[in-house]
């Protein structure tokens, strides 16, 4: 067998010098604009997947920051060494996002291994018109989790919502709502997404209510919020 | 910015003692080098183990860049009694990730020790520091053209192999048991004295990465899987680059063939036919490896039915089972060997085999056949996504190669897992004598009844296989103190005396393995 090595070494080299991600370019960060009143000046860009790049999370991230940058991610070794190579530049940003496990693990682990600032790792996990979260975050995120609940039990989307505060010594916090209505089985993910892009800023109002999508958003996801 | 929880201190150490060992860390380290802010800490306390982040929760980092500086650390931390829980690049997920064994303890990470010392092309080892990546390896070896090959375990080129040797870690090339092929190790002791193992001791010494036993006792693994020195070097040899190389798999449709498939392949490891570490995957490893999900084949809770599984089997052409090995050596040699492994198996009449030039870049295979010749990749991580919620506990009980032990270990810890309504997500990773059978007990963390089972099942599986006279290799920080009980009273014992004499203030990592002067036979 030939194992072209070569081809491994230059993907790694070509991900980390141009920041390679599913055979599209890392958008220049030059040309990522800081958004305005959002309290922070560092750019923002979105990872997402293949299952959540057209989903209710971008739709509300977008709400919250129509400049935002938005990204396809995925678990390949070239794209990930990419991406660490971008949060260990000395370029302030900020990276949010919407991944699978497989992802997401690879994101926050170089996020560690990068120096950058992790301030939300949310597991979030969606079913049969209910959706469940495990968040831990940072005093940044404060009031994020009452919010995305008072959201998803306005809209009637069942929920339960569990929230630890990084090393904090009171007990996590633990919300839930009934499913009442199942016309917004993606709220939770417009609701994160735009909590997120609004992470260290005002948020002036409500995420968009989105409605059932033709193929809604099932499954495990992680989100999180990555300064450098 | 949010600092840490004032009450989030090392076990026993007050608020004003910590800030005075912080300030000294500041001076030691430099300010950007302690880690004290919650975005600081936060991505060291990803855990994927079945309990509150909380209880694994760090009160600082602080990362070293030099020798000198960790044994600066050590000094602070015997002068105000804090524990530090030290970590390479802290990827061993499934084992644990970067968290501390013990709220409140201070990380020490070791990633900006990341100096490639010596690669030695032509004698065919390296010496690294502890930050070093098997990607940054990899690169430099390409970079260099050097003819030698990594071994490293499924995270491959972002973990290290300083961190994955010291926790005996395994990888897939002839060279898989990585301890076994460490040579010379420098380690920090509790008193700031710098240890060389093997030949490392004698000045001018130039063959502390060749000879591993150096004079009078060999100490070298009372420093893995321990809390007795912080490794800040270690050498390790590298396996010359064969002129050939033939991986293969062999894929076996019935459960029940794991005992023939273990009875055939044992000789062939003893012999050294295959020479390398030899991977028997279950379909479920082999479909999460494919980034199949659960979802794609059922919304019923529990575990997956069996007609799933053959389901599975039915649509990809996986087999219940599935072996993957290769042969290395001039054209000669592979040839010869290849005859005896087609004999072998022809023999036993069952067993699909498949060749790289008939498996092209399909996965698993691809991937597989990239591990057993050193190319690194993240194709394994595909796991976590099979049955997604973010939880995964490494349960690896050392079994016999032989067939009919394999099939009991196999039974058993599927029997468990349906009880409490997880997944059998397993492979066997093949020495000549012995196997790891490495079970990934993966879990839903947003779903708190399933943690609990989850909790449960882990405890079940280590109970359930004690009884049998099975005990895990390695474990996560979560069970460590329980598999420590596994082993005897009389190592503990020994093990805690051993840390009375190296560490009596029991600053190095307490409760690594279940060894902690604070807990053991206090109560």
């Amino acid at each position: 067998m030939n194992v072209d090595r070569r081809s491994v070494l230059k993907g790694m080299a070509l991900g980390s010098l141009a920041g390679l991600t599913m055979g599209a370019t890392l958008p220049s960060l030059g040309g990522v604009q800081a958004t305005p009143g959002m309290g922070a000046d560092r750019p923002v860009l979105a990872l997402v997947g293949q299952g959540t790049r057209h989903s209710a999370f971008v739709q509300g991230a977008r709400a919250a920051n129509s400049q935002l940058q938005l990204q396809p991610l995925d678990n390949r070794l070239d794209v990930m060494l990419g991406l660490e190579s971008r949060l260990r530049s000395s370029q302030s940003m900020r990276v949010m996002g919407l991944l699978d496990d497989a992802s997401a693990s690879l994101v926050i682990d170089l996020a560690r291994s990068a120096g950058a600032r992790v301030n939300w790792i949310g597991q979030h996990m969606a079913e049969a018109g209910q959706s469940r979260h495990y968040l831990l975050n940072t005093g940044m995120a404060e009031g994020c989790a009452r919010q995305l609940s008072r959201q998803l039990h306005a809209c009637g989307a069942g929920f339960t919502l569990n929230e630890e505060r990084q090393g904090s010594a009171a007990p996590s916090r633990q919300l839930a709502g009934p499913a009442r209505n199942t016309g917004h089985p993606e709220q939770w993910a417009a609701s994160i997404g735009y909590l997120l892009a609004s992470l260290g800023g005002r948020r002036p109002a409500m995420a968009p209510l989105v409605t059932a999508s033709r193929t809604p958003l099932t499954g495990s996801f992680v989100s999180f919020s990555i300064e450098t | 910015m949010s600092e840490q929880d004032t009450s989030l201190l090392p076990s026993g150490v007050t608020q004003n003692n910590f800030d005075q060992a912080v300030e000294k860390f500041r001076a030691l380290l430099g300010d950007e080098n302690v880690l004290l802010e919650q975005q600081q800490l936060m991505p060291y306390n990803k855990i994927m183990m079945s309990v509150e982040n909380a209880a694994h929760a760090p009160s600082a980092a602080l990362t070293a860049t030099s020798v000198e500086q960790v044994q600066g650390v050590v000094k602070i931390c015997n002068e105000h009694r804090i524990p530090i829980w030290t970590i390479s690049t802290g990827r061993n997920f499934g084992y644990g990730s970067a968290a501390p064994a013990q709220r409140g303890q201070v990380i020490l990470d070791l990633k900006k020790m990341n100096k490639i010392i010596k690669v030695d092309p032509v004698m065919c080892y390296a010496l690294v520091e502890p930050g070093v990546t098997y990607g940054q390896l990899y690169e430099y070896i390409q970079e260099n053209d050097l003819p030698v090959l990594l071994s490293f375990s499924a995270p491959s080129a972002i973990a290290g192999p300083v961190g994955n040797t010291m926790d005996r870690g395994v990888g897939y090339t002839p060279y898989g048991e990585h301890f076994m092929m460490q040579c010379g190790m420098e380690v920090v002791l509790a008193n700031g004295d710098v240890y060389r193992t093997g030949m490392g001791g004698v000045e001018g010494s130039n063959t502390w990465q060749i000879f591993k036993w150096g004079y009078g006792p060999t100490l070298d693994g009372m420093f893995t899987q321990s809390n007795y020195g912080i490794t800040t070097k270690m050498g390790f040899w590298l396996m010359p680059k064969p002129p050939v190389y033939k991986p293969f798999e062999v894929i076996f449709d019935n459960e029940e063939d794991i005992v023939e498939i273990v009875d055939a392949l044992r000789p062939l490891r003893m012999n050294n036919t295959i020479p390398n570490s030899v991977v028997i995957a279950n379909v479920l490893w082999e479909a999460g490896s494919a980034h199949l999900t659960r979802a794609q084949y059922t919304s019923e809770p529990g575990h997956t039915p069996e007609n799933v599984l053959q389901q599975i089997q039915d649509d990809t052409g996986m087999g219940a089972w599935n072996l993957y090995a290769a042969l290395y050596g001039t054209q000669e040699q592979v040839d010869v060997n290849w005859k005896i492994v087609t004999e072998t198996f022809e023999k036993l009449g069952k067993g699909r085999i498949v060749t790289q030039e008939e498996a092209g870049d399909t996965q698993p295979f691809k991937y597989r056949a990239e591990l057993m010749y050193g190319v690194p990749n993240l194709q394994e991580f595909g796991l976590y996504n099979w049955r997604g919620g973010g939880g995964s506990m490494w349960f690896a009980p050392v079994s016999e190669a032989r067939g009919s032990e394999c099939r009991k270990q196999a039974a058993l810890a599927k029997r468990i897992l349906h009880k409490h309504g997880l997944d059998y997500v397993a492979e066997f990773i093949v020495a000549p004598r012995d196997m790891h059978h490495v079970i990934d007990v993966l879990y839903d963390r947003t779903d708190e009844e399933e943690t609990q089972r989850a909790d449960a099942c882990f405890n079940e599986l280590l109970d359930e296989f004690e009884k049998e006279g099975y005990a895990v290799y390695r474990v996560n920080t979560r069970f460590q103190e329980r598999v420590a009980q596994s082993y005897g009273e009389v190592k503990r014992d020994l093990e805690h005396a051993i840390k009375r004499a190296v560490d009596p203030n029991n600053i190095l990592a307490p409760g690594r393995s279940g060894i902690d002067l604070d807990t053991y036979k206090q109560s």
